[in-house]
């Protein structure tokens, strides 16, 4: 199901009104020091009053049956007001990568909970070096004498992993990668904060020492799952970039009609005027882009997994661009600790290597390109 | 609309069918076969390019016969009177089609001339010249630079001197396009040297054989010679070629530089469409041995990104067209991103080359690539600078403020 333009804007201008009240500045600021970091109060009323959690989740297992064209408009909002909150965990990572597993058992278990907002969820790939390459993965799991399993390993930059009511862990069995459910209170389990460059976006190490998980999916799929939740999540990502940096244009722009200097408004400069116009082309094609990918994802155009990459590419870039020249045209007010500029350019920065970074990327673009 | 568009579209195919063979794909290729032209200007000798006009032209004329000579005119004047997005559709159907390239008439005649002698001209210079000019019997230029009057069109100092009926024309143009191929021209000239200088500014259309009207070819730097200067040297032209009012030509200059054409959906004809092709640009990776060079991976993801995307804003643009909502910047932007991205790649391009940029091999698709490079700098000054779109898209989009008016500038002015 696909909501037509108007209902797009409906649901952006609820999205938009609901964090200008609960994710002001201030807001952002106390919840990045504090743990967990985020306000369950606003958790929960994200779910009751807009039901965001179950967007995008199949009517089947208690959602709400949109898809990513609309998952889109709210991750926008979200990246423009910098939301702490594990929406991107649970929402996008977990809960897609149960869908990508098409485990029907598995979904049925977890996914109306995440979808009512009862719990939340992640996904914890990465290891030490943060790559998603399937090779690269060591933690391991193994069946003990009654045939249940059993995950040992380290996992690192896992979202949200020091709250996650539900940790979906890949880990390395004899078939290959393979994704398991953890419990977020197993014993075995011990997730430590990590210090993120970004603090609006909470980071854990995992340590899994003979967990019990449950598998998910088949035995050695979880390569391919991966692959599919990585395209989702890079177009998701690309949402929030793009949120991101038309919110760090707009502070320039506004800032550039209003700050005098020299007898005149700094706009009428045409040094700053031209920053403002790279960063409009940059917003621009960020947003056609990540739209445009979302859409081709919703009509499983073959033309997606391009657009996925291609949309990472643009985002990351446009997000990063525009967080850098908002400081500069700022001046030395935008390299204060006060001033909202650098939580932007932190989340940028993080969001630009998430999934691996520039030399990452380029080449899974070029992959799927078939070049 | 849209059960409307897909009629249009179909009856625009089966008149394509009728007429022309599909296009061979540009963006697919197989090294070493086919052209390997990446001329963006044309590169032909004059009589080659004469006969590429007179092609250009008979198209144009079965365009017209068949109801397609000019989709969004007033049937009064051959038009069809559809809306421009099914002029745009049109655009983006024929561009799977190899038919002559119409370039010559249409960017800037059919495109930009056309619409403002629609809206400025008197009747009888209507009734005469625009069936003439959507029949392709007509080219027509835009004699608006000159050498000391370019981003600051206002500054025109060709002077228009009443005398009876008529009036008296001289001055200097330069870098008119397709001049050398038109039987008409629109001219700005200085009517009032008295008035603030976007006051005092009338224009004409001047037929291009009034006794007095001289082109000279200018060649440009890829070596060719598209564009012309032309001396007017006392033409009497008659006051009913007056479009608009008298010292009201700023109006009308503002009608033609609107209506430049839009470059929504239809980047993909002609040789540099494969310019921007990932096939094209792998396939000389592949050729020149610099497939596995990380660097210039990168710089090919890059660029590639740049191009796709462009894509998907030109596709998001066409479907607000579709759908009855009026473009927002994606239009400018779109522009600025089209010479942009072909800079990159010439650059990308040579620089897989290496040596083989700098003295012809011989080998298929390699040196042919300077025919772009060489074309890239004027795409970021015709139709408007890239510096001059910046600041209408800081201006007008992002509402900063406009320069403010120097002393200087205020006397310029007297
Ligand atoms: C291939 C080609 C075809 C053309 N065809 C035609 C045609 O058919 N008819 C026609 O009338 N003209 C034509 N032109 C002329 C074209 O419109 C002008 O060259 C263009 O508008 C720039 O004017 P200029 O060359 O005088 O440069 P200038 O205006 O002198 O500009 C020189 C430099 O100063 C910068 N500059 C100027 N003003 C500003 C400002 N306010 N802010 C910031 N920077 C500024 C410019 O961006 C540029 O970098 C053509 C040009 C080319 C290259």
């Amino acid at each position: 199901m696909t909501a037509d333009e108007s209902a797009l804007d409906e649901l952006r201008s609820a999205v938009r009104n609901f964090l200008e009240a609960k994710s002001p500045e201030e807001a952002v600021r106390k919840l990045m020091e504090s743990e967990p970091r985020y306000d369950p109060a606003v958790w929960a009323q994200l779910a009751e009053q807009l039901r965001l959690p179950g967007l995008a989740i199949p009517e089947e297992y208690g959602g709400d049956g949109f898809g990513p064209v609309e998952l889109g408009v709210v991750l926008e909002e979200m990246g423009r007001a910098l939301l702490c909150a594990p929406y991107f965990a649970t929402v996008v990572l977990a809960a897609q990568a149960l869908l990508a597993s098409g485990d029907t058992d598995a979904c049925a278990r977890h996914l109306p909970g995440i979808a009512a907002g009862a719990t939340t969820a992640t996904l914890a790939v990465a290891e030490n070096s943060g790559s998603w390459d399937p090779a690269l993965i060591s933690a391991r799991a193994v069946r003990d004498g009654e045939g249940a399993w059993k995950v040992t390993g380290r996992k690192s930059f896992v979202i949200d992993g020091t709250t996650a009511d539900l940790v979906l862990v890949v880990a390395r069995t004899v078939a290959g990668p393979t994704l398991f459910a953890v419990d977020g209170t197993a014993p075995g389990l011990t997730a430590e904060s990590m210090e993120t460059l970004d603090a609006t976006r909470a980071m854990a190490r995992l340590t899994l020492d003979a967990v019990p998980a449950t598998l998910i999916g088949s035995d050695g799929a979880g390569g391919r799952i991966m692959a599919k939740v990585l395209d989702f999540a890079s177009v998701a990502l690309a949402a929030e970039q793009s949120g991101g940096a038309r919110r760090c244009l707009e502070t320039a722009a506004e800032y550039a009609r209003t700050r005098h200097q020299f007898g005149r408004p700094i706009g009428s400069f045409q040094a700053v005027k031209h920053k403002c116009a790279d960063m409009l082309v940059q917003v621009e094609l960020a947003e056609a882009a990540s739209r445009e990918a979302a859409r081709l994802a919703a009509e499983g155009s073959p033309d997606y997994p391009v657009a996925a990459g291609v949309a990472h590419v643009a985002c990351s870039r446009a997000y990063m661009f525009t967080a850098m020249e908002n400081i500069q045209v700022h001046g030395g007010i935008g390299f204060t600790w006060e001033h909202p500029a650098h939580l932007y350019f932190r989340r940028a920065k993080s969001s630009q290597l998430l999934f691996g970074g520039p030399a990452v990327y380029h080449e899974r673009l070029l992959d799927r390109l078939g070049i | 609309m849209e059960h409307d568009m897909q009629a249009f579209a179909a009856e625009v195919r089966r008149f394509l069918d009728a007429h022309v063979a599909k296009a061979p794909d540009r963006t697919a290729v197989t090294w070493g076969e086919g052209d390997d032209s990446m001329a963006y200007f044309s590169s032909l000798a004059p009589e080659e390019e004469r006969e590429q006009v007179q092609r250009a032209r008979e198209w144009q004329r079965i365009r017209y016969e068949n109801g397609f000579g000019w989709i969004t005119g007033p049937p009064e004047y051959g038009g069809r009177g559809l809306t421009p997005v099914h002029e745009l559709l049109y655009d983006a159907i024929e561009s799977e089609y190899d038919v002559a390239d119409t370039g010559t008439l249409s960017v800037i005649g059919l495109g930009m001339i056309g619409p403002t002698i629609l809206a400025h001209a008197p009747q009888p210079l209507k009734d005469h010249w625009l069936p003439a000019m959507y029949r392709g019997d007509a080219i027509a230029c835009q004699l608006f630079s000159e050498p000391g009057a370019g981003s600051d069109l206002a500054s025109v100092t060709t002077r228009a001197v009443r005398d009876g009926e008529d009036w008296v024309l001289n001055g200097q143009k330069v870098w008119t396009s397709v001049a050398q191929h038109s039987q008409i021209g629109l001219a700005l000239t200085r009517t009032n040297p008295d008035a603030p200088k976007h006051r005092g500014i009338t224009a004409f259309l001047v037929p291009m054989d009034t006794p007095g009207v001289e082109v000279r070819p200018l060649r440009q730097m890829t070596g060719g010679a598209d564009f012309n200067e032309v001396f007017l040297t006392d033409v009497r032209i008659p006051d009913d070629h007056r479009l608009g009012e008298v010292d009201g030509g700023w109006t009308v200059a503002l009608t033609t530089l609107m209506n430049e054409r839009a470059t929504v959906g239809s980047q993909g004809a002609g040789p540099v469409a494969g310019a921007l092709s990932a096939d094209r640009l792998s396939a000389l990776m592949r050729a020149t041995w610099t497939w596995d060079d990380r660097a210039l991976r990168g710089r090919l993801a890059e660029l590639l990104v740049d191009v796709l995307a462009t894509e998907h804003l030109n596709a998001r643009a066409l479907r607000k067209l579709q759908a009855g909502v009026a473009p927002g910047p994606e239009m400018s932007v779109s522009k600025l991103l089209y010479g942009q991205n072909l800079t990159k790649a010439a650059h990308f391009v040579s620089d897989v080359l290496g040596p083989r940029a700098i003295a012809d091999t011989g080998q298929w698709g390699t040196y042919a690539w300077n025919e772009l490079l060489l074309a890239t700098p004027a795409l970021r000054i015709l139709g408007g600078t890239e510096e001059i779109m910046k600041n209408i898209l800081a201006e007008r989009v992002l509402g900063l403020p406009k320069e403010p008016v120097t002393t200087a500038a205020k006397e310029g002015r007297q």
